[in-house]
């Protein structure tokens, strides 16, 4: 058996607070195999929402990940008045259809800056956070906070868009669109960029659908897949969004995928402002009590898809909410996608597929041939104290 | 011009120009009117129904007797919604369900403190003692 160095990456990270776990196997530098480690933030969701009503659990449900809140408001709520028999007026769809979008937008230009962050090049990580910050702000403007947008509600939503806000997301767009263009072409065109990226992680197309990859991931790898066109939600069936896909399934096309989905973003939020029905998105009254029965309910995260299986039994509460998140399978079945490559391409291929992780400041020696495994400190790593054979 | 000769021009002009980021608390942070901040029920207006504490998802707010000396004939069970700006989410949800809109919002959102904050005092503030309604 050959013997190999362990290192763990993971699960605190000083870039992305997401808490992973990677064990990467070494055989010099080439990675032999990953296992990946989760479980470390579970945070008991699905049981709080068991607990609490319909009402309370879109703020629970929509609690679950910070960035993408208004896609999972969406899912349980579009579940919810499936249960129900409630819907939503045409103007209140078309607002959830721009807030959704504009997270979208934030969502991949924030991946995109955290990846610049990987491979060092902090600078263009600043410019894009900067220019990130004012799609943020129209979220506020629009739904009254930055990040939690929490304006879905069982038959609408909460804040009817005003002209002038409306005009003002128009105006900021334009602002956007060039920088998204911009940031595009340094993605494409940056040497560094270019020689950190390209060719690195590479997923076929066979193997992004054998494992089960979803989103941009999967659209990268050549298969066009978007919840958005395939069953369309919300307003999307009159907006007819165009699927983005690239034949690459590198970590570069993942990226320039992103870059181009942002852009798509744009033209369906200006589009819902241009095509935006009139009437009152805000419900009177709120439905509180569902029938018996199950539902599915699915939408397109800018992770990928998103899946609530939501059952019920009558009366106020939920009897289960099951949510299957695109990333717990991005991540969790993407370990083929590691092996021989190389030590340094790891937080690369893992930031390609939107969450991200870290490099402990030690190293686990394995022996498989004596059976030994010792926690070794970075420090006597580096001053030559530890002999790895 | 090349992407890579803009980036450099717009680094090179960033040395020169005002910081994108603001020193706060020095400096104020720029928060839209939208924005939803700090807000507490208006006595005048509230009925007491408790449909904001029913609905809130954080478990922050709690029905309280109004003071003996305080009294409002819209609310025949004198008791009143405390919002405990700990435990808020800021999701608006008992802004939107109240039947009587009876909760005045703002944009504030400096609310870190020593002390934990509720909506108690500010609530009582407009109300005047012995009014009748």
């Amino acid at each position: 058996m050959a013997k190999y160095v362990e290192v763990p990456v993971g699960p605190q990270h000083p870039a992305l607070h997401e808490p992973i776990m990677l064990r990467v196997k070494l055989d010099g530098e080439v990675v032999e195999g990953v296992d990946i480690v989760t479980g470390y933030n579970h945070r008991g969701v699905e049981k709080l929402g068991e607990k609490n009503s319909w009402v309370r659990d879109i703020y629970i449900f929509s609690r679950i990940c910070g960035i993408c809140n208004a896609v999972h408001a969406q899912t349980y709520t579009q579940g919810v008045e499936k249960l129900m028999g409630v819907e939503p007026p045409p103007r209140a769809k078309y607002i959830r259809t721009i807030v959704m979008e504009l997270e979208r937008i934030h969502s991949h230009m924030l991946i995109n800056a955290v990846m610049a962050e990987a491979i060092g090049f902090d600078t263009l990580f600043m410019l894009i956070m900067r220019d990130r910050e004012r799609v943020m702000h129209l979220k506020e403007i629009i739904t009254g906070q930055r990040v939690h947008a929490d304006i879905h509600i069982i038959g609408g939503v909460k804040r009817d868009l005003k002209p002038e806000t409306a005009e003002k997301v128009l105006r900021v767009l334009d602002y956007i669109e060039a920088r998204l263009k911009h940031y595009k072409k340094v993605f494409e065109e940056d040497y560094t960029i270019r020689k950190r990226l390209e060719d690195v992680g590479k997923i076929s197309k066979q193997e992004a659908l054998k494992h089960s990859l979803v989103g941009p991931v999967l659209r990268a790898s050549g298969v066009p897949s978007d919840v958005r066109v395939d069953d369309p939600y919300s307003a999307y069936d009159e907006l007819k969004p165009n699927i983005v896909v690239r034949h690459e399934g590198d970590s570069l096309a993942r990226m320039l995928l992103r870059w181009d989905e942002a852009l798509e973003s744009v033209r369906l939020i200006r589009a819902a402002i241009k095509n935006m029905p009139k009437g009152n998105p805000v419900p009177k009254a709120i439905k509180r009590a569902a029938g018996k029965g199950e539902v599915f309910s699915r939408v397109e995260a800018p992770r990928g898809e998103l899946i609530y299986h939501i059952v019920s039994t009558g009366g106020p509460k939920p009897y289960r909410i099951k949510v299957r998140t695109p990333s717990f399978n991005n991540i969790v079945n993407s370990g083929f996608a590691y092996i021989g490559e190389r030590l340094a391409d790891v937080p690369v291929i893992l930031t390609s597929f939107d969450p991200c992780i870290s490099c402990t400041e030690r190293v686990l020696v394995v022996d498989e041939k004596k059976g030994l495994r010792k926690w070794v400190p970075f420090m006597a790593l580096s001053r030559g104290e530890i002999r790895v054979a | 011009m090349s992407p890579k000769l803009k980036l450099l021009r717009e680094v090179i002009s960033n040395i020169f120009s005002r910081p994108a980021t603001i020193q706060y608390p020095r400096e104020p942070a720029a928060v839209s009117s939208e924005y939803r901040g700090l807000h507490y029920p208006d006595l005048n207006k509230c009925i007491g129904c408790s449909l904001c504490m029913v609905d809130c998802p954080a478990n922050a707010i709690k029905m309280v007797k109004l003071p003996p000396d305080y009294t409002n004939p819209k609310n025949p069970r004198g008791i009143y919604p405390v919002v405990d700006y700990g435990k808020c989410v800021f999701c608006y949800q008992c802004v939107f369900v109240c039947p009587v809109k009876a909760y005045i919002t703002s944009n504030k959102f400096d609310m870190a403190d020593y002390v934990t904050h509720n909506s108690q005092a500010l609530s009582l503030k407009t109300i005047r003692k012995g009014d009748k309604g």
